[in-house]
């Protein structure tokens, strides 16, 4: 993959197992062994995306259009059904609401995990300690346990980690409208200096202000499939006018 | 497999530091919550002791650390299974999230008890040698000890492997953890926990075949796990049968080696079912 490129998708295609006999248990398996109807659902259908290093790419679309299953598969979540992923660094995706805390851990101790989770060191972790518990403005609450927290706060702690991390490639699905207004601010302050230290931004975003503020292209998925990409301005204006039914 | 090993190698910190974590949440980051989670065997112990003592008339001396050999690796097995049956669906939210070696999660539940487990087998020598100093008669340890890294590291590879299978099972059918929390209970009366291995061979209730009884009960690994514990951390004792004594059994390495190899089979399995299943656990219905 030539060195400019940070992501290339290829033909990639995913397909789940519609599942219609609710709870998951052994007892609903043999209940509905016989009836048993397997039917797949295509979420992604050949799509095809190349992402250059420093750029900044908004993917939109409908919902069940797909966005976060692209996002899932770019961050080895799912496996493909079929077609390629090819990523040049490291991958780190924003988690919302500080999923994996542990409530009865402190803010320090949850850092400290969340960050290895991420891909940093112990050392690595501790070292950005002061600066990351600095950007949350946390100082007073860090050492209390964060079933103590508000969900804002969660989320600031979240964020802050995730920023912390020095991907190559920050993966973001609808997580920025979250802390209050001035956190929010300060997110897309960090997003924008990441950006110019030459990091890679893929996000997806249901607010068209923050996606023409700060992508540099944009996406639209559309039933699995890419149907529009360029200049920011056009595909919004193209996928706003899109005035058919979702059929999800 | 090889190379799934070597990306979990590659994410070992991520291990230890999960490990960390089940560790300090289980003891409430104090010494005394160690202390304070011995306290349910302890009383089991107790209670167990007293009903032999008294209510069964069986005055084997010591009896309570004839017990403790036994039963504290069936406590092990027992949370090992029952935390790791549980571990990927409580952290199926950060499981859609972030990518890691899925088997990173059955693997830290069984280090964090495995862990648990040498700190109580401290504790267990600490209450051999109290016993030794009240009665020096009975005498605390013998060469045999030395074996016990070997039983150690089968009982871990049996408890992660079959941690590994049942996890991912749970994952797709969460009641999978209820079956296997009853089998461990049935496994209880099934292991020479509260009475001696021995007893199965002389007992007068198995119509004659009694050899074949024997040889079929140990093999089940975790009977043979906890007869072995007993043979290496205590010294031997003649074993009361109804009226009559008979003297202890030595350690039986043919029996010890076919759980040796089953539980190398479950671990080697249990990793490639995981293996097989773990890409799925985000897609479940
Ligand atoms: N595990 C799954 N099993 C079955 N179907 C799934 C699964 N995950 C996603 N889907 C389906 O795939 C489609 C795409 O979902 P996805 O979450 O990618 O949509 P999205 O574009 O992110 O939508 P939104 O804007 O609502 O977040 C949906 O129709 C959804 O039902
Ligand atoms: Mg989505």
């Amino acid at each position: 993959m030539a060195n400019d490129i940070a992501l290339s998708v290829d033909g990639l295609r995913k397909q789940f197992l519609l599942s219609h006999s609710g709870a998951a248990s052994l007892k609903t398996a043999l209940l509905w062994w016989r009836r048993r109807k397997l039917e797949h659902f295509v979420a992604l259908d050949g799509v095809n995306l190349q992402v250059g290093r420093g750029e900044c790419v908004a993917l939109v679309g409908r919902n069940g259009a797909g966005k976060s299953t692209l996002l899932s598969l770019i961050s080895r979540i799912y496996r493909p059904t079929s077609g390629s992923i090819a990523v040049n660094g490291r991958i780190a995706p924003l988690l919302e609401l500080g999923a994996g805390f542990h409530p009865d851990l402190t803010g320090v101790e949850n850092v400290v995990f969340n960050g290895i989770i991420l891909g940093l060191t112990r050392k690595q972790v501790q070292a950005r300690m002061a600066d990351i518990v600095r950007f949350a403005e946390l100082e007073h609450h860090i050492d209390s346990p964060v079933r103590t927290y508000s969900s804002g706060m969660l989320a600031r702690l979240g964020f802050a980690v995730a920023v912390h991390v020095d991907a190559d490639i920050l993966i973001v699905d609808e997580v920025l409208a979250v802390g209050d207004f001035a956190f929010e601010q300060k997110c897309y302050a960090r997003i924008e200096d990441f950006r110019r230290s030459g990091g890679t931004i893929l996000f997806v975003s249901h607010n068209m202000e923050s996606v023409r503020q700060i992508a540099d292209r944009c996406v639209w998925l559309r039933g699995g499939k890419v149907e529009m990409e360029g200049a920011p301005e056009s595909v919004i204006t193209a996928y706003q006018g899109d005035r058919s039914e979702v059929d999800l | 497999m090889k190379a799934e090993l070597k990306e979990l190698w590659r994410f070992r910190e991520l291990l230890f530091a999960m490990v960390e974590r089940e560790l300090r949440i289980r003891y409430k980051n104090s010494a005394l919550g160690f202390f304070w989670s011995l306290l349910n065997p302890l009383i089991t112990v107790l209670v167990m002791t007293v009903v032999f003592k008294y209510v069964m008339n069986n005055d084997t001396p010591n009896f309570s650390a004839y017990i403790l050999a036994a039963y504290l690796p069936y406590l092990f097995f027992q949370l090992t299974l029952l935390d790791a049956s549980q571990s990927v669906l409580v952290a199926l939210p950060v499981v859609k999230k972030v990518y890691f070696p899925r088997e990173i999660l059955p693997l830290a539940s069984v280090f964090s008890n495995f862990i648990h487990f040498l700190l109580a087998i401290l504790v267990f020598f600490a209450y051999l040698l109290v016993v030794y100093l009240l009665d020096p008669r009975i005498s605390p340890f013998s060469w045999t000890i030395l074996l016990l890294p070997a039983l150690l590291l089968i009982n871990f590879a049996l408890a992660a492997g079959l941690s590994l299978i049942v996890s991912a099972l749970n994952t797709f059918y969460e009641d999978v953890k209820y079956i296997v929390s009853v089998l461990l209970y049935l496994l209880f009366f099934l292991s020479p926990i509260m009475y001696f291995s021995e007893t199965v061979l002389y007992s007068g209730g198995l119509g004659g075949r009694n050899q074949l009884i024997y040889f079929l009960y140990h093999l089940n690994p975790v009977a043979m796990l906890c007869t072995a514990y007993r043979k290496v951390l205590v010294p031997p004792q003649p074993v009361q049968v109804g009226e009559n004594f008979y003297p202890a059994l030595p350690l039986d390495w043919g029996l010890l080696g076919i759980t040796a190899a089953m539980s190398l089979a479950a671990l080697i399995g249990g990793y490639a079912m995981f293996n097989r299943m773990k890409w799925r656990f985000v897609e479940r219905p």
